[in-house]
């Protein structure tokens, strides 16, 4: 598997904290992959820095091939990098068929026209369907996204990032604050839709069940820096991981 | 079904403002619907940033100052037969201010937007004091002529009026109802996301802002050619609060609001006016009436109502979704 996403030396402070120390990854096409680590280690700054959305201090950020270090956030989405977020970031006062509706006009990069009626989009419309479909929101699609539950949210969320037919999506503890069966429901959502849309999927996640069911590598951020990267076999068992972070009593 | 809700706000408009021709109340009561409507047009596309975008800007006096001031100074130096012209140049002028005004404010947020928008305005204000020659200080400029035939009773400019005024509301309409517009309501919703779907936020915040200027200097050319006069006063900040108030009183969440807001303030400016000088006490009287009963102005009275329905029922529904 050739390498589709790759991180070289990245650097950043916040003011005396070092967040990012130096961390060199090589995401693989086509890898389901997880980062792990306890709060405050780096991991959402972590994604702030490749999605653009803050500047690095240094290193280098490579996409299939094209340096976007310093690339505008929207452009990388445009690329094909595109994530979800740790809060749901949804549009509440939309309805959730609307929500998929808009980010449908994105992607055909319909969203500029200025006096056609939004509805008027044939492609636009079918591939809203197809998504909710593909995501198992049809039913509710006539909600407006403040009346779904938090997990419908996150769900949406996501549904929203892969409506852009990503190939690198990347999930922000996508079942943070959930309820147990709705981590194993999104667990499964996530394995299916990763293989589903061929994505490349890096998720950020505290549920271990999760991380060491689905995850094809591990990678564990503490205090800024890569301490491990392996399959979960071998950071099961990774002392330095254990004692920073798992704990001997998980596993 | 959907059809007919969709144009029944329409079907109100007309009847409303081509009525009032039919029963012709006489010439003050047409010069004040005349303001109403040209008030409208500057509400509407205040707008469009304001309920839409979700800017504040407290700087839109000076794009309908520009506009009128353009206006009437063209037809001064010239001859009033090209008064649609110079009224159209006028709205670019206040476009065109307003693209570097937009590229300059838009770096910023919130409240610090809102104070920048504020400062330009105020700036243009003053100097429109200083250069004496060309704005005619705070005599400002008078005896702007009509071209021939639209002079001689207010009501043919009322028509002229209403005639711009609907074309460029039915602009701003299509424009809303547009994938850009949808985009523009997001912006407001979510910043963060639009950024995350691709787009450029500061981009299209700097086309809606533009839009806007540009039909707000419509409606202060038009109104230059109501009174045949203007004054500093038009690019004074109370011009630009006048803006926000109107939106916000008829429903800054719906399109048509703006314009009933319009309506009840020219109106609420006439009758109390008759009895007192201190009229503006009473509009701000009605202001925190409406922000404190209707926070989502009158037109939002029938949306909040239904909102307030859903609560009742059920707060969170569970869609199970992924199955």
């Amino acid at each position: 598997m050739s390498v589709i996403l790759e991180i070289k030396n990245l650097d950043k402070h916040f003011g005396g904290i070092h967040v990012t120390n130096h961390v060199n990854i090589g995401f693989k096409k086509g890898e389901m992959s997880a980062i792990i680590g306890p709060n405050g280690a780096g991991k959402t700054t972590f994604f702030n820095l490749i999605t653009g959305f803050i500047p690095s201090d240094d290193g280098t950020v490579v996409y299939e091939g094209q340096d976007i270090t310093r690339a505008r956030p929207e452009n990388i989405v445009k690329l094909g990098m595109v994530r979800a977020f740790q809060v749901a970031s949804v549009f509440l006062e939309e309805t959730v068929y609307d929500n998929i509706y808009l980010a449908s006009l994105a992607h055909f990069r319909k969203n500029a026209k200025i006096f056609i009626n939004r509805m008027a989009f044939q492609d636009a419309s079918e591939h809203t369907e197809f998504i909710l479909n593909k995501i198992g929101l049809f039913h509710c699609k006539d909600l407006k996204a403040s009346e779904l539950s938090h997990g419908d949210m996150k769900v949406l969320d996501i549904a929203i990032a892969l409506t852009l037919q990503p190939k690198i999506l990347l999930l922000d503890e996508p079942t943070a604050g959930m309820a147990p069966d709705e981590r194993i429901k999104m667990m499964s959502l996530l394995k299916e839709l990763h293989e589903f849309f061929k994505l490349t999927t890096i998720f950020i996640e505290h549920d271990m069940d999760m991380v060491f069911g689905i995850a094809e590598i591990i990678r564990v951020l503490v205090q800024g820096q890569l301490i491990a990267e392996g399959p979960p076999d071998y950071i099961r068992q990774h002392e330095t991981v254990i004692e920073a972070y798992l704990g001997k009593e998980v596993l | 079904m959907k059809k007919i809700k969709d144009y029944l706000p329409w079907i109100v408009y007309f009847v409303f403002f081509l009525g009032i021709i039919v029963v012709d109340p006489g010439t003050h009561y047409i010069h004040l619907v005349a303001r109403v409507i040209i008030f409208s047009l500057y509400a509407v596309a205040f707008n469009l940033l304001y309920g839409t975008t979700g800017l504040v800007s407290f700087g839109h006096a000076l794009f309908y100052g520009i506009g009128a001031y353009v206006t009437g100074m063209l037809v001064k130096a010239t001859s009033p037969e090209l008064f649609l012209l110079y009224i159209l140049l006028g709205a670019a002028g206040a476009a065109f201010v307003s693209f570097f005004i937009g590229l300059l404010t838009l770096r910023l947020t919130g409240i610090y937007f809102t104070m920048l928008t504020l400062a330009f305005a105020q700036l243009v204000w003053g100097l429109t004091f200083k250069l004496y020659h060309f704005t005619g200080g705070d005599d400002g400029i008078q005896a702007i002529a009509k071209p021939a035939i639209l002079s001689g009773g207010v009501t043919k400019y009322y028509l002229f009026s209403f005639i711009v005024v609907t074309i460029c509301i039915y602009i701003l309409w299509r424009i809303r109802r547009s994938p850009f517009g949808t985009v523009l309501n997001s912006i407001r919703q979510n910043p963060q996301r639009i950024t995350f779907l691709g787009l450029n936020v500061y981009k299209n915040q700097l086309k809606a802002f533009v839009i806007s200027a540009f039909f707000a200097g419509v409606a202060g050319g038009l109104y230059a050619g109501l009174d045949g006069s203007i004054h500093p006063d038009m690019l004074h900040w109370p011009t630009s609060g006048n803006a926000i108030l109107m939106a916000t009183i008829g429903g800054m969440g719906t399109f048509f609001g703006p314009i009933v807001g319009a309506g009840i303030f020219t109106g609420l400016e006439e009758i109390v006016g008759k009895y007192t000088e201190y009229w503006s006490f009473y509009i701000g009287l009605v202001v925190l009436i409406v922000v404190l009963l209707f926070p989502n102005g009158v037109l939002g009275i029938k949306r909040f109502s239904g909102n307030k329905n859903n609560e009742e029922k059920e707060t969170e529904v569970v869609c199970n979704s992924g199955n």
